[in-house]
């Protein structure tokens, strides 16, 4: 299957939030959400660059699976793009849920679920993680809690700072 | 002729670029820590690289941290590392259920019209 990028041109309102808490509609940079209950989905690379201007902004990012699964429409919050890597790819039959902007239910970050600790200062920091091997990705499966919603979200603590990101994964 | 397998090569990469930044400092990392989730201390004005790993029993990318001493979790049944919840579980019940067997097993039970259940560590 074909890679996709999932980027976030700039977060402007990044909202701290704990474990099992509602993550506030377009207050983090996306969910990703499985649309079948078979489909599994690899995470290739995550990469976070800080754009705070002016004081430092320890920004604590957390890619995590949810504990509980947003409903309704799902749409992309302001900046926020997924593309395919190759524009000869074809769209998938069900497509990947993406966005932070849910219509009805809001999801809720896994606390036992956490998957990578991406936190950085957004003032001058860049954070880049990348697997090497299928084996290394992390994993979305199906379209069901826990394991088939993922969210890159901030964690409490620190001073949230503006960042850009992106994610690259592959569905199968 | 194949190429000689090296366990290296399913290392991931991990970049934090503090170069131009005040970063997080070891200090600051201590007093963010709650509960489970700790900042990773990264200096201003260094860059940090990191190899990570994922867990063979579940789907965790673990930091190798150059500096622990403690002896890391590795499985003999599947060859492979395990992270330190799973390292606990296995060694309690001595179960070796690697991640790739737990998506087999989701997809038979999708596959059979069954709600897959997965319980993480």
């Amino acid at each position: 299957m074909a890679r996709r990028i999932l980027a976030m041109t700039t977060q402007t309102t990044l909202t701290a939030t704990a474990d099992t808490t509602n993550l506030v509609n377009g207050s983090y940079p996306y969910a990703l959400q499985g649309s079948s209950s078979t489909q599994l989905t690899n995470i290739w690379e995550v990469s976070i660059a800080g754009q705070a201007a002016s004081s430092s902004s320890p920004t604590f990012m957390l890619l995590s699976y949810d504990s509980t699964i947003g409903t309704g429409a799902q749409t992309q919050g302001t900046g926020g793009t997924d593309i395919a890597t190759n524009p000869a790819t074809a769209a998938l039959g069900s497509v990947v849920g993406v966005g932070s902007v849910f219509a009805t239910i809001l999801p809720q970050r896994s606390a036992t679920g956490h998957l990578l600790n991406c936190s950085l200062n957004a003032f001058g920091g860049v954070y880049f993680w990348r697997a090497n091997r299928v084996e290394e990705c992390m994993t979305m499966l199906g379209n069901t809690a826990s394991l088939g919603s993922m969210s890159l979200s901030a964690f409490t603590g620190g001073t949230t700072g503006l960042i850009g990101c992106h994610t690259i994964y592959e569905t199968l | 002729m194949p190429g000689v397998f090296s366990k290296r090569s399913f290392e991931g990469y991990l970049e934090i670029d503090h170069r131009d930044s005040p970063g997080i400092s070891q200090e600051l990392s201590d007093r963010e820590s709650s509960g489970n989730f700790r900042p990773i201390p990264a200096e201003g004005g260094k860059k940090l690289q990191l190899i990570t790993k994922r867990c063979s029993h579940c789907p965790r990318i673990v930091i190798m941290r150059p500096e622990r001493t403690r002896a890391r979790g590795y499985c003999p049944k599947c060859d492979g590392f395990v992270c330190d919840d799973c390292e606990l579980k296995r060694v309690i019940t001595g179960v070796c259920r690697p991640w790739k067997q737990i998506i087999d097993e989701w997809y038979d039970a999708a596959a059979k019209g069954q709600v897959p259940k997965i319980i993480l560590p």
